[in-house]
């Protein structure tokens, strides 16, 4: 959400919302349990059902980034190879200017701050957060980019 | 011989299962991970530079649109996740 805010006069952000990762009847995680972060749902099998599910999430946190859901087919998810997450920069061009690296462990907001960064200037904080490198694998340089 | 290669084959998958056990947090999440994550995590054959494919997507009303709409002549950041 920071970093939402810190270029989205610069960016457009939009998240998209695909199959669950720890859904309960899946692979359950026992930190989203009822008594923990209380996050219990069952693979959605209706496009309702994910639709409510991610309806409760942008509620439960005041998610105010552009909002799409991937239609029950996965075709966003599969077209992406997206799950469980992963973060992608599209270009002024339709072109793929940074692919990040599949969740949980490769998945890094940081390569998207300095990327946003490299182009359009580094926004600084009260805390002297500071802009990650990224992985030159991920992403063209600016200089690059048409 | 076969012998060995059996032995050898047992230690390698105690190891693997043991490595997996690790990265999921437990034995049970392990094959957990197995059954349920490793079949849809892949890398997928988008590589930088490719035009970025568009897809029809819902919003949260129930409308559909297309992804390609969000592109505005400004860099379009895509964040892909769920809430579990």
């Amino acid at each position: 959400m920071k970093l939402y805010q810190d270029y989205k006069d610069h960016a457009d952000f939009l998240t998209i919302y695909i199959r669950e990762a720890h859904p309960t009847d899946e692979w359950r995680m026992k930190s989203n349990e009822k008594d923990k972060d209380d996050v219990c749902y069952v693979q959605p099998k209706t496009l309702e059902q994910r639709v409510a599910i991610a309806n409760d999430f942008t509620k439960r946190f005041k998610y105010g980034l552009p909002f799409g859901v991937d239609e029950m087919s996965n075709a966003a998810n599969d077209a992406y190879a997206a799950w469980p997450e992963r973060l992608y920069i599209i270009d002024e061009n339709g072109r793929i200017t940074y692919k990040g690296g599949n969740g949980p462990f490769k998945y890094d907001p940081k390569e998207v701050r300095a990327w946003l960064a490299q182009k359009f200037g580094e926004v600084k904080h009260e805390d002297n957060t500071k802009t990650a490198m990224v992985r030159p694998e991920a992403m063209e340089t600016v200089s690059k980019t048409p | 011989m076969l012998k060995w290669m059996a032995i050898g084959l047992g230690v390698l998958v105690v190891a693997v299962y043991v490595a997996l056990s690790i990265m999921a947090g437990g034995p049970k999440d392990a094959l957990q991970m197995v059954r349920f994550a490793l079949p849809h995590m892949h890398r997928g054959n988008l590589h930088v530079g490719d035009h970025a494919p568009d897809v029809t997507l819902v919003s949260l009303d129930g409308g559909s649109f297309q992804l390609r709409d969000h592109l505005q002549g400004k860099p379009l950041v895509l964040v892909f996740g769920s809430f579990t």
